[in-house]
């Protein structure tokens, strides 16, 4: 056995746990790494169709599948994070007779792979949109970074929550993808929300997803406004999301992993 | 050194809680080889997992500055849509061993297993003998201070038997084990400290034997109890 400090066997557990995910998720399959664009394609090209045939721009100066790109990446991000991070004990059950890894590392290893899947979706299908000639000018950068650090915080927060959810309340587990569905047509990804009538902006404004897709809009695009994306708001439920999710995860981690 | 302290362990069945351990001290010594024994469902497998830091008591600590490995031959942790070579890899790089390390690892891991081209195979592919060995064969190449045997000492064939039994002699000399096992030759041979679970609680015996000997009495006086069939 190798004399390891703890952080150094965080690192190296993390570190096996991705190569892991990488080989099992995509691994097998032929072209295997290319696959993971598949699905933020096949929403883009879905509703660029549909908003081609009933003509004009989504949004005001920005291509449509622009538009629609920065809207669904970080929402197949949080959905992922949210489904995988919900069946995360039991998927790696078997693992944890390796007393380095515990559930922690399971969720912690399963959303770094989802930002970075994120992160290779946009700058490569960017890059691809803008070589056909769909393009329009990056706005900010360092938002764009912040913004995605964020994020990935608020995502963690939540997917430790819903770690110790899926496995010790497997009800509500069957409950919370059902609750996506709606979730996804009220966060803005094929909408802003300077396009919803005002007197409703009051309930739609509760949705932290809808605050965070106006956000990676306005970082990306120049000519979005985002009149009505609050960055506060996304701080604050980050700092709520990583404080309650590391807090129940440590209250509860022995009993998803003991026997019982 | 293994240290137990107010160790409490319970599970529950229907509507009771049935304990294994209740408020449990105990000490085991560096340098000794350990069996326990005890009748089905007494708690053996639950104390070695708990010694691994595997599994948790209710209540209580076990302490060591000693490195205690998973069990022995366990293959409940290899993904089947990866090959032998990437799940001792993953198995490796747990255990922090990276680039160089990880290579000879796997050179070892290779060598013992003798699986031939099946180690680039899925695993899903395996027979359970091939998994076995695979399993065996990465229990031996990283190195513990204590391994943690659940009945599995040695597996597949007559010779693969054999070079699991002489790997262990050797590993002997460096190491020291934990032994759950219902096969008294087994505890005879590999142990010098006896742990009894009983129902009355753990019995820690300096000498195997007399350990040996207490499970076995108690058998006896169990089995003279059953009624006689009429001839």
């Amino acid at each position: 056995m190798i004399d390891r400090s703890p952080l150094h066997i965080q690192r190296d557990v993390l570190l096996a746990m991705l190569i892991r995910e990488l080989k099992t998720r995509f691994g097998s399959l032929k072209f295997g790494y290319a696959w993971m664009m598949l699905e933020p394609i096949i929403h883009v090209t879905l509703f660029s169709a549909l908003f081609y045939f009933r003509g004009g721009e989504m949004y005001p100066g920005i291509p449509t599948p622009l538009f629609i790109l920065a809207g669904i990446l970080p929402w197949l991000c949080f959905n992922k994070c949210v489904t995988l991070s919900l069946a995360a004990v039991s998927a790696n059950r078997g693992l944890f007779n390796y007393r380095q890894v515990r559930p922690f590392d399971a969720v912690l290893a399963r959303v770094v792979l989802e930002f970075a899947i994120f992160l290779v979706s946009f700058v490569v299908l960017f890059a691809a949109f803008t070589w056909v000639g769909i393009h329009s000018p990056f706005n900010d950068i360092m938002a764009f970074l912040a913004l995605f650090f964020l994020f990935f915080v608020f995502c963690l927060g939540i997917s430790l929550l819903f770690c110790v959810v899926g496995e010790r309340y497997p009800e509500a587990a069957k409950l919370i993808p059902v609750l996506m569905r709606p979730l996804y047509f009220m966060s803005g990804i094929f909408f802003s929300l300077e396009h919803v009538p005002p007197q409703y902006h009051n309930y739609l404004s509760w949705n932290p997803m809808l605050h965070v897709i106006e956000l990676f809009r306005s970082a990306c695009f120049t000519q979005f406004k985002g009149f009505y994306a609050d960055s506060g708001f996304i701080v604050i439920f980050t700092i709520f999301s990583i404080f309650f999710g590391l807090l129940i995860y440590r209250v509860n981690w022995v009993e998803l992993v003991r026997s019982k | 050194m293994i240290e137990i302290q107010g160790l409490t362990k319970s599970y529950r069945t229907g509507r009771r809680r049935n304990y294994l351990f209740r408020d449990m001290d105990a000490i085991f010594p560096s340098g000794k080889n350990i069996g326990i024994l005890g009748r089905n469902g007494a708690g053996k497998s639950t104390l070695l997992r708990i010694m691994g830091g595997i599994d948790y008591p209710d209540a209580g600590r076990i302490t060591s500055n000693k490195t205690i490995s998973w069990p022995m031959g366990l293959s409940g942790g290899f993904q089947g849509s990866m090959t032998g070579r990437e799940n001792a890899t993953f198995i490796g790089q747990v255990h922090g061993f990276w680039g160089k390390q990880r290579r000879r690892l796997l050179e070892q891991v290779e060598d013992f297993a003798e699986l031939g081209d099946y180690f680039d195979m899925p695993v899903k592919t395996y027979s359970s003998g091939m998994r076995s060995k695979l399993a065996f064969g990465l229990s031996i190449a990283v190195h513990f201070d204590y391994y943690l045997v659940d009945e599995v000492m040695s597996v597949g064939d007559a010779h693969f038997r054999a070079k699991c039994e002489h790997v262990i002699e050797e590993k002997k000399k460096t190491s020291n084990f934990i032994i759950v096992a219902h096969s008294m030759g087994t505890l005879r041979k590999n142990c010098d400290i006896g742990v009894y679970l009983s129902k009355d609680g753990i019995e820690v015996h300096e000498d195997i034997n007399t350990a040996i000997a207490k499970y076995e009495n108690t058998g006896k006086q169990n089995s003279s109890n059953v009624k006689k069939l009429p001839v």
